[in-house]
């Protein structure tokens, strides 16, 4: 089996050397053949190939117009006839287009063969002004990419790596862009973002699920969802949700679905929250309604990947401010940060406790709050993300 | 008006060359700074933006976004209502030359054409993007290589520009902001006092360039070089051309240079045909060199048919 991992990104990007990185720290021990279609900078040091135990291949035709999507296909075909690679790391032409590539690649994938990441290396500097006047093959190389990896981003400005972001996303609004310096990477954290990353919302929803089964503040403990389905606690028999919704057991009289549909979505008619705390009818007390229902059918998540460095003040201020509830009612909030001065910060925080540690680095600044009724536009001001 | 001749400074170079920089020196220079009024054509969006309030003469701004805007009509629209009298462009070094060329009114006419080059990327652009550098750099009458380290190798810079462009003045501008001019001989592989110019395969293009530019210097010598023919019934009687197809990045943008060769044996030359020659130069006028400049014309003295190169090409290196 061979999986192809495509570098692309204009000349001078750095692609070069965030593959040295990878064939150092996350490739070692693989059988790796590497394709060279561009004059480079830092010219292939043979040595540390040769020691590193890749093989070489040089396809010197990397201009903008030649159109060798033909012989590209010749050439990778012989590759996997002549080595058998575990896997091939192919470096385009920084002027030619990912998309040509990426074609030719999928051409000769079969059983054998898969594609792996299209990464577009791209100097953080530099790309706005790249996009804007180079066009074509630029944009297609932003748009084309799985994972973009920014380059000396530790020589800019928060806001000037926000803009950077911010004109990549135009041309492409799912990648996973790493924005974190490489020298705070390593190899397996780069290959992960390159897999497409953890899905740090998914994640906090998924122990959002957890944490209400067991936490559900009703008293009952509950092993698992279908569980508390059916056995709510609030002494009422539910089958499914419609039936909960015209029987509450909260002994007030619902009219219509929609007329429940407005308030929060539980299915619970609310005159408005506090009432509903007080005299919800089934006898327990809860917290706030939501612990009735699944997690991901009431909360919302809300993430956002940033490069903005923090300080440990700014984040406690900001964990404190979510205590209130101009927010929304936040159930839980989870990150990893750079901090101001270099380093990381880790902070998990649930209402009224919060934990700021020092921790490894990520591709990217992650936050996500999980809660109900989320103010977004107030969050985004408040981590400063806006 | 419309038969007046627009002057047109032409200011090439590749993103983050120093084109804009350069322009404000020029535009802030009061030996250019003569009252007229001037139009910039923008066809590049760099990282250092044009400062007109430090210019004293009078002039309007026209940005071009993209090569399919660039066209004689917007140019002259712009230029009418700017009554400007005379035109600087900052070409987009992405684009090809002749797109600009091509779509100049037809009373502007190109003036002088001046490139920055940053020297610190020069090498990889060159190599990566052979057609879009080499197309300006054959064309400027001066080269400046700014950023260029204390030790920069002029040499090596000396000789990627005299590849493909004889005459134009080269300068280096230090990190320092000193600037230094190149002085150094343009050197040919071959011997120009030899009683035969041997010319290898690998310097055609080197030749072509250089007697083009001074043809004077090869009349009455003798020369040996292979050619491959081009035999048309245009050409007048009893002359063919003996010329190469030129690569300056692939087969795409081959083209084929030559020069006219007189000889009077042409039925023995097969067209397309490659032919070693040896032959006595003339520097005249020629029904081939079409701007009515003198150029080399070869007199054939003996001919020796060969069968086709492996590589047909040769290069501009």
């Amino acid at each position: 089996m061979t999986v192809i991992d495509i570098f692309s990104g204009f000349l001078g990007a750095g692609k070069t050397t965030l593959i040295k990185k990878l064939i150092k720290e996350a490739y070692a021990g693989q059988k790796l053949v590497l394709i060279e279609n561009e004059f480079g900078e830092i010219g292939i040091d043979g040595g540390f190939m040769q020691e590193a135990g890749v093989q070489v291949n040089e396809l010197n035709s990397g201009c903008i117009c030649c159109s060798l999507v033909g012989d590209f296909r010749e050439a990778l075909r012989q590759v996997l006839d002549t080595y058998a690679p575990e896997r091939i790391l192919i470096e385009p032409s920084g002027v030619g287009k990912l998309s040509d590539i990426v074609k030719a690649v999928k051409a000769v994938c079969d059983e054998q063969v898969t594609l792996g990441a299209f990464v577009t290396v791209a100097d953080a500097g530099k790309c706005r002004m790249y996009m804007k006047n180079f066009g074509e093959f630029y944009n297609d190389q932003v748009e084309n990419a799985s994972t973009i990896v920014l380059s000396r981003t530790q020589n800019l400005s928060d806001d000037k790596i926000a803009a950077a972001v911010a004109q990549l996303r135009e041309h492409n609004a799912t990648a996973t862009i790493v924005t974190t310096p490489w020298d705070e990477l390593s190899g397996a954290q780069l290959t992960e973002a390159m897999a497409g990353g953890t899905q740090m919302a998914a994640a906090l929803l998924e122990e959002a699920h957890h944490h209400h089964d067991h936490e559900c503040g009703c008293g009952h403990h509950h092993d698992h969802e279908h569980h508390h389905d059916h056995e709510c606690g609030c002494g009422h028999h539910h089958d499914h949700e419609h039936h909960h919704d015209h029987e509450c057991g909260c002994g007030h009289h619902h009219d219509h679905e929609h007329h429940h549909d407005h308030e929060c979505g539980c299915g619970h008619h609310h005159d408005h929250e506090h009432h509903h705390d007080h005299e919800c009818g089934c006898g327990h007390h809860h917290e706030h309604e939501h612990h009735h229902h699944h997690a991901d059918e009431v909360f919302t998540s809300w993430g956002r990947e940033t490069a903005r460095r923090y300080t440990e003040q700014e984040l406690r201020d900001m964990l404190t401010a979510l205590d209130g509830d101009e927010y929304g009612s936040v159930l839980r909030a989870k990150g990893i940060l750079p901090a101001v001065g270099g380093g990381w910060w880790h902070f998990d925080y649930v209402p009224f406790e919060q934990e700021i540690r020092t921790g490894t680095a990520d591709y990217t600044g992650r936050l996500c709050v999980i809660g109900a009724n989320l103010d977004e536009a107030a969050l985004a001001t408040l981590f400063m993300v806006d | 008006m419309a038969n007046k001749t627009i002057p047109v400074y032409l200011f090439t170079g590749f993103l983050d060359g120093g084109k804009t920089t350069f322009l404000q020196n020029v535009l802030q220079d009061t030996r250019f700074q003569n009252g007229d009024r001037t139009l910039i054509v923008q066809c590049e969006e760099g990282e250092v933006e044009l400062d007109t309030a430090k210019i004293k003469g009078k002039l309007s701004v026209l940005s071009i976004g993209s090569p399919e805007t660039l066209t004689a009509d917007r140019l002259q629209e712009a230029f009418d209502k700017a009554r400007a009298e005379r035109v600087c462009v900052e070409y987009n070094g992405m684009w090809p030359i002749g797109d600009l060329i091509q779509n100049l009114p037809r009373n502007w006419q190109i003036y002088q054409v001046m490139m920055n080059v940053d020297a610190t990327t020069f090498d990889v652009y060159l190599n990566n993007m052979r057609p879009q550098m080499l197309d300006k750099l054959s064309l400027t009458e001066m080269v400046g290589f700014n950023r260029c380290p204390k030790d920069v190798d002029k040499q090596a810079f000396h000789d990627a520009v005299r590849a493909v462009n004889r005459r134009c003045d080269i300068l280096f501008e230090y990190e320092d902001g000193n600037i230094d001019y190149d002085d150094l001989p343009n050197e040919l592989p071959w011997d120009m006092e030899a009683d035969l110019l041997q010319i290898e395969d690998a310097d055609f293009g080197m030749l072509y360039l250089d007697a083009m530019d001074r043809p004077e210097t090869y009349d009455g010598k003798t020369i040996e070089l292979l050619v491959q023919a081009a035999v048309s019934k245009k050409l007048p009687p009893n002359t063919f051309i003996g010329g190469r197809f030129c690569m300056t990045c692939c087969e795409e943008d081959a083209s084929y240079i030559g020069f006219p060769c007189e000889y009077p044996m042409l039925e023995a030359i097969p067209h397309r045909g490659f032919v070693r020659l040896t032959a006595k130069v003339r520097c005249d006028r020629h029904f081939v060199y079409q701007d009515g400049n003198p150029g080399i014309i070869l007199q054939v003295q003996s001919v020796e048919m060969v069968p086709t190169p492996d590589d047909i090409y040769v290069y501009y290196r």
